[in-house]
């Protein structure tokens, strides 16, 4: 039989959201802290994030990925967080019954807050459709890091690289550092993906060629890749007929998104936006299912993991003070020019960020919050983009008095190219 | 050497599995060739998993026959192979009044005292997303489906545990008069082989294999069908599975639940070259819309995987099943098309039929092993989660996380033999990277698994076949170490 636990905050996943979580859990006073990790570390996928670019935020220094997670699992060891490492979470139930399995046997937490931080997962060539062949070589660029930077393996000697978030980005110098050809980055939108610091440091400074505005239309080769079918595509993403050529590589590594994995949030009757298929969060990052707090990449992809700690603070703290919520005052919806925003829901408008995603690059951009007709705030900033999310502090806003749908617009001159 | 056996089968697809497992009853050695590195890398490998009911055969041929000959066996090989059936029903759905002549079809073949043709409203309550273009749909409650590989590999489990052996990556190429039988020549073996009777079960290959034998065999002609296979987080949104009214040349485009709960949509049926296996933007939207005709906003946007399979068909769309004119005893399958999954069972106990009357004795074993399936962690209760964890820690350690495969599963694939040796291989009997991820969670350690265990190096994963390696080395950092080690 299932071995009980009763517990005061049982947080699901220890990457930095999750460390984060517990941290501040602790340190808010919760009495019983359980951090479960279904892999054998902390860390989640900081660990194979071997480049530097973390920590300038929460830190104040530049450090790699792994650096940062010891930092964070340095400090959760001078507090009584009880880690549970190869404890994989199964099942979880709205009365916030948690189950597990580990090498030692079953386990049933009885929670009174659960912290959801189970990360997110990379979206496949079989969930875009690549049609062809189905060789050996096609990977998610999230695997070919663990795979180079883990366990020390070369997955191929020419790639092609399908999409510009930073993940391929990156991947595009890691490889090539390897002495790895990368045939080209192919982009289908026609502007970067990823931050322009990650295009200079990892395409420019290495001359590796970056196509906008294309894509990959086949894959070929019987048991290894042989090669792809790269097509150049129109403003509505399809392919222009006549333009498609053949790229001989080995390899093709996929870096075209990533989806948050709230599989077993829905166990729990948590609702999720189709927007940031995550849950709808309010300004503490609580759920619409009492006792449930989502944060990190599970409840929307964050580009820092500096954003990812800030609000999983956040989270740790409002789980376990166990504050009664007040009343959702305001939802917030997505309009033209604007990608995304989390949180989606404001309870209380003295505390708390949002982050906003434009869907496309802007300069001289305006922000402007609409209720019905009118418009009741706007903010300025000079250039944003789509890699980078803009920040905007809950209380510097003046939020009608009483409360409603408001949804949020960006305007200005659309950025092409890089 | 010469390596001397009574049976000798060619092929480890479902048919040549079937064959063997039925042969292994039975006092006589036997033995398979797999040109592939594991069993069920052929047609058997991607096709609908359906079993079709007696509604559905086709009166007056071969495939016909043997498919309702097949049908109890799906009871009766229960105790003995321990595989899992769904028996979800199917619907085959009319969209005009003039496909009603086929639904009372159906039901006369059928003879089925629970079958029956419901009206609009009743075909909506036991599925409500169907299409409202739908008149009439024949309910039939006998209609399963069935994991193709994991039937493969029960049979080809069974057939080891009762004394048959198989080897693989041996390509056959041709056949010699032996002394003491038929010679058979491989092309990647030293080894030469020598049986008495021979079964050619290769699937695509079988026609050309027939031409060495000096038998002429009208041409196959390849057809693929495309697929789409939907995210578990589907299921439920069709519970039955759904045929169109056939077209002329197959079955049409269904709608599937898997017994794992996932949904599948497809077949196309395509002209192509022999092999090719490739999706196309054209079949798939074909797929697509074929699909919308019986299913309402069916959720395209969860899919999971696309694929392809390959029909081998014969001119006249019936089995060939036939001795050799030159080399007495060796019987060709050729053009076993759907529904040769449902049928596998009655080819081979056809087989053996053909092979008695050609000298075979068919003596029953004293005693027959039964195959029993480990148990599969994802569907185990909790109770038992805790006791296969007490037993062995490695039930404890997850693996995949979207399938729920747990190291101890992944150990047994690796071990009980016909055994997985690549990482496909590992898919088809465990689910690892079958799921929403695709494996770009599990894959890193599915494969220390198998440089752990295996004593494999970098160069021995393969994704499935000889030549489709996953890693070409180690980088920069682990080769110094290396060399500063040694
Ligand atoms: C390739 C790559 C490069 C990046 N580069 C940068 C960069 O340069 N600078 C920067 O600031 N940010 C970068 N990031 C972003 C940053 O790493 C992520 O935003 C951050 O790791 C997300 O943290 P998380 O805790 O939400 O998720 P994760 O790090 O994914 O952690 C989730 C954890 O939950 C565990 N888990 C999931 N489900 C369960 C379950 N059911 N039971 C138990 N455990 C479970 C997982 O095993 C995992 O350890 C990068 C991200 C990636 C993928
Ligand atoms: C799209 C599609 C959908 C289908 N749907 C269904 C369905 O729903 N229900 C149903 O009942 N049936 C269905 N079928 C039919 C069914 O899949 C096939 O009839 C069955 O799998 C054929 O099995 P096989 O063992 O004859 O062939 P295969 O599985 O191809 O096996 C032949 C084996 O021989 C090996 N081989 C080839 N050449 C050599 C050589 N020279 N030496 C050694 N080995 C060799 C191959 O590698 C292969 O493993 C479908 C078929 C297709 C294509």
């Amino acid at each position: 039989m299932p071995r009980d636990i009763e517990a005061e905050v049982v947080v699901i996943g220890g990457g930095p959201a999750g460390m984060a979580a517990a941290h501040s859990a602790w340190e808010q006073g919760a009495k019983s802290v359980f951090l479960l990790e279904r892999e054998k570390y902390l860390g989640g996928i900081l660990n194979q994030c071997i480049h530097p670019g973390f920590g300038l935020q929460v830190f104040g220094e530049e450090l790699t990925g792994p650096e940062y997670a010891s930092r964070y699992i340095e400090k959760l060891g001078k507090t009584g967080v009880q880690v549970m490492t190869e404890t994989a979470v199964l099942d979880l139930e709205p009365s916030r019954t948690i189950r597990t399995v580990c090498p030692r046997g079953v386990h049933e937490f009885h929670a009174r807050s659960v912290i959801l931080s189970m990360g997110c997962r990379e979206k496949t060539r079989g969930m875009i459709m690549i049609p062809g062949t189905r060789p050996a070589g096609i990977y998610t660029a999230g695997l070919a890091q663990y795979l180079v930077n883990i366990e020390g393996y070369l997955p191929g000697r020419k790639v092609v690289i399908l999409g510009s978030g930073d993940i391929g980005l990156i991947m595009a110098r890691r490889l090539s550092l390897e002495g790895v050809t990368v045939e080209a980055v192919v982009e289908v939108r026609n502007s970067l993906s990823g931050l322009v610091r990650n295009y200079v440091q990892c395409l420019l400074d290495f001359d590796l060629p970056l196509l906008l505005s294309h894509t990959v239309t086949g894959i070929v080769g019987k048991e290894r890749l042989e090669g792809v079918l790269v097509s150049q595509v129109d403003e509505r993403w399809h392919p222009v007929p006549g333009t498609e050529r053949f790229l001989e590589c080995d390899t093709l590594l996929l870096s075209v998104g990533l989806i948050p994995e709230n599989e077993i949030s829905q166990k729990a009757g948590i609702s999720l936006s189709p927007i940031s298929r995550g849950p709808y969060v309010d300004e503490t990052f609580a759920t619409d299912v009492d006792g449930f707090y989502a944060c990190g990449n599970v409840a929307s992809v964050f580009d820092l993991v500096d954003y990812v700690t800030f609000v999983s603070q956040k989270a740790g703290e409002a789980a376990a003070s166990h504050r009664p919520r007040g009343k959702v005052r305001f939802v917030l919806q997505v309009g033209v020019g604007t990608g995304l925003v989390i949180p989606q829901r404001i309870r209380n408008i003295e505390e708390g960020i949002l982050f906003i995603r434009p869907s496309q690059g802007f300069r001289e951009t305006q922000i402007i919050f609409r209720k019905r007709d009118e418009v009741f705030a706007r903010k300025k900033t000079p250039i944003c983009r789509p890699s980078e999310m803009i920040r905007i502090d809950i209380p510097s806003i003046p939020w009608p008095p009483e409360g409603g749908e408001v949804t949020i617009e960006i305007t200005g001159n659309p950025i092409q190219g890089i | 050497m010469k390596k001397r056996y009574d049976v000798i089968i060619l092929g480890g697809g479902v048919v040549g599995c079937a064959v063997a497992w039925y042969l292994s009853h039975f006092e006589c050695s036997i033995l398979v060739l797999e040109k592939e590195l594991d069993v069920c890398c052929g047609i058997s490998k991607a096709n609908t998993g359906i079993i079709h009911s007696r509604s559905y055969y086709t009166p007056e041929t071969m495939k016909g026959e043997l498919h309702l000959r097949s049908l109890p066996w799906f009871h009766q090989a229960q105790d003995e192979l321990d595989f899992h059936l769904a028996r979800t029903g199917a619907l085959t759905v009319a969209l005009s009044p003039d496909d009603l002549a086929y639904l009372r079809l159906l039901q006369e073949r059928g003879q089925c005292p629970e079958a029956e043709i419901l009206g609009p409203k009743d075909t909506q309550e036991l599925e409500p997303n169907i299409s409202e273009n739908m008149v009439a749909a024949y309910y039939d409650p006998q209609t399963a489906v069935i994991s193709p590989f994991r039937l493969t590999l029960a049979l080809a489990e069974g057939a080891v545990l009762n004394g048959v052996d198989f080897v693989f990556n041996v390509p056959v190429i041709d056949f010699h008069s032996d002394d003491r039988g038929i010679g058979i020549e491989t092309e990647t073996e030293t080894d030469y082989y020598v049986a008495h009777w021979v079964v050619n079960s290769t699937g695509f290959s079988a026609p050309a294999l027939a031409e060495k034998c000096g038998d002429g065999v009208p041409p196959l002609q390849a057809y693929r069908g495309e697929y789409y296979v939907l995210d578990k987080e589907t299921r439920g949104y069709v519970k039955h599975v759904l045929y169109p009214v056939p077209t002329s040349l197959s079955k049409g485009i269904l709608v599937s639940p898997t017994p794992e709960g996932n949904i599948l949509v497809g077949p196309n049926f395509e002209p192509v070259k022999p092999g090719d296996t490739s999706t196309t933007v054209q079949g798939l939207a074909e797929v697509k819309i074929g699909a919308q005709k019986l299913v309402h906003h069916l959720p395209f946007d969860r899919t999971i995987q696309i694929f392809a399979g390959i029909r081998s068909v014969l001119p006249e769309r019936d089995f060939h099943i036939f001795f050799s004119h030159r080399f007495s005893n060796i019987v060709h399958l050729c053009g076993i098309e759907s529904p040769g999954l449902t049928a596998s069972f009655g080819i081979a106990e056809y087989v053996g039929e053909l092979l008695e009357k050609r000298g075979l004795n068919l003596v029953h074993k004293a005693h027959f092993n039964l195959r029993k399936n480990a148990p599969i962690f994802s569907e185990c209760s909790w109770e038992e989660r805790e006791r296969l964890i007490t037993q062995d820690p490695d039930w404890g350690r997850l693996v995949c996380r979207c399938e729920e495969v747990t190291l101890a599963e992944v150990k047994r694939a690796l071990f009980v033999p016909p055994s997985a040796r690549t990482i496909d291989g590992l898919k088809r009997r465990t689910r690892v990277t079958a799921g929403r991820c695709q494996g770009s969670f599990c894959e890193m350690h599915l494969l220390s698994t198998m440089i752990a265990l295996l004593g494999f190096s970098e160069n021995d994963i393969r994704k499935s076949g000889i030549h489709s390696h996953c890693l070409v080395g180690e980088t920069r950092e682990e080769r110094e170490s290396y060399a500063t080690r040694h």
